[in-house]
């Protein structure tokens, strides 16, 4: 089984990063589509289908906490797993993104293998590529 | 004066987590002024309110982006060297803050870019100012609280 994954970030350095990372780990991704703020990312998405969203949150035009709020709204994709990726870790600042919809969270700088965990968790995917019956996500659940 | 000794040291290990993990570059603390040509800022606003600023020598972000992207020396481009300068400046920057109170909510502001040379020196009127090598590649970064 195969995912598409849609990153935002308005460094396009970032995306690229990022993009390597889930190739490199293993992560079987079909399709990887980009975006540089929110809005891209909605408009992106009344065309393209994705399983996973990875999204920073210090973006102009639409942020990524304002991209969760209008993930939420839309019936078609608010179940759309959403992971913030982002330099803004305060534990305030995880509680919000938590609370208005996210699914994982991680800081930056990071380590490759933190986001691979983070979204093999998320996403409920062991690493052999089986679904988990119940995929555990330990960021959410320190809170 | 000894808070602002914990605040250089935060915001030194803030860079070196920033530059050794995303940048894959191994920064030395240098005593003295550093020739740079771009500057790249971003403000922060909450319970403490200022700015930071990073001083880059394009042999530091030609090596910046070549580490990070997987590049060849030949292929980074301008573009690349911005968004490098400003990713590294905001990431430093939230590390920074998040190190300095993780229970307060800062906000940043998007990080500006200039190509401009000049030459940083530790004796500036901010309020923090240090300067870094890395086999010859230089950096500075100074913080304002105001």
């Amino acid at each position: 089984m195969s995912f598409n994954v849609l990153i935002v970030d308005d460094s396009g350095s970032m995306r690229a990063v990022i993009k390597k990372i889930i190739t490199i780990s293993g992560f079987h991704m079909d399709n990887c589509h980009e975006a540089g703020n929110g809005r891209e990312a909605l408009t992106l998405l009344e065309d393209h289908w994705v399983d996973v969203i990875i999204s920073d949150i210090n973006m102009p035009e639409i942020n990524g906490l304002e991209l969760l709020d209008a993930l939420k709204r839309n019936e078609t994709l608010k179940e759309i797993p959403v992971i913030m990726i982002t330099t803004e870790g305060s534990e305030e600042r995880m509680k919000e993104a938590f609370a208005r919809g996210a699914k994982g969270f991680i800081k930056k700088p990071f380590l490759p293998e933190q986001i691979r965990k983070v979204l093999y968790d998320v996403i409920g995917v062991g690493e052999d590529g089986r679904y988990e019956e119940n995929p555990r996500n330990d960021d959410e659940l320190d809170f | 004066m000894g808070d602002m000794k914990k605040i250089q040291e935060m915001m030194m290990n803030s860079i070196f987590d920033v530059y050794e993990k995303m940048f894959f570059v191994f920064l030395e603390p240098v005593d003295e002024d550093i020739r740079y040509d771009m500057a790249t800022s971003i403000r922060f606003t909450g319970p403490l309110k200022g700015e930071l600023t990073a001083f880059i020598s394009e042999r530091m972000a030609v090596s910046m982006v070549e580490n990070m992207l997987g590049l060849e020396k030949q292929e980074v481009t301008q573009k690349h060297m911005e968004d490098c300068a400003k990713e590294s400046i905001n990431m430093i920057c939230g590390h920074f803050l998040n190190k300095l109170d993780p229970s307060k909510v800062f906000d940043l502001s998007i990080p500006e870019y200039e190509k401009r040379a000049g030459i940083f020196k530790k004796e500036d009127l901010a309020t923090l100012n240090i300067a870094f090598d890395s086999d010859g590649d230089m950096m500075g970064i100074s913080m304002t609280i105001s």
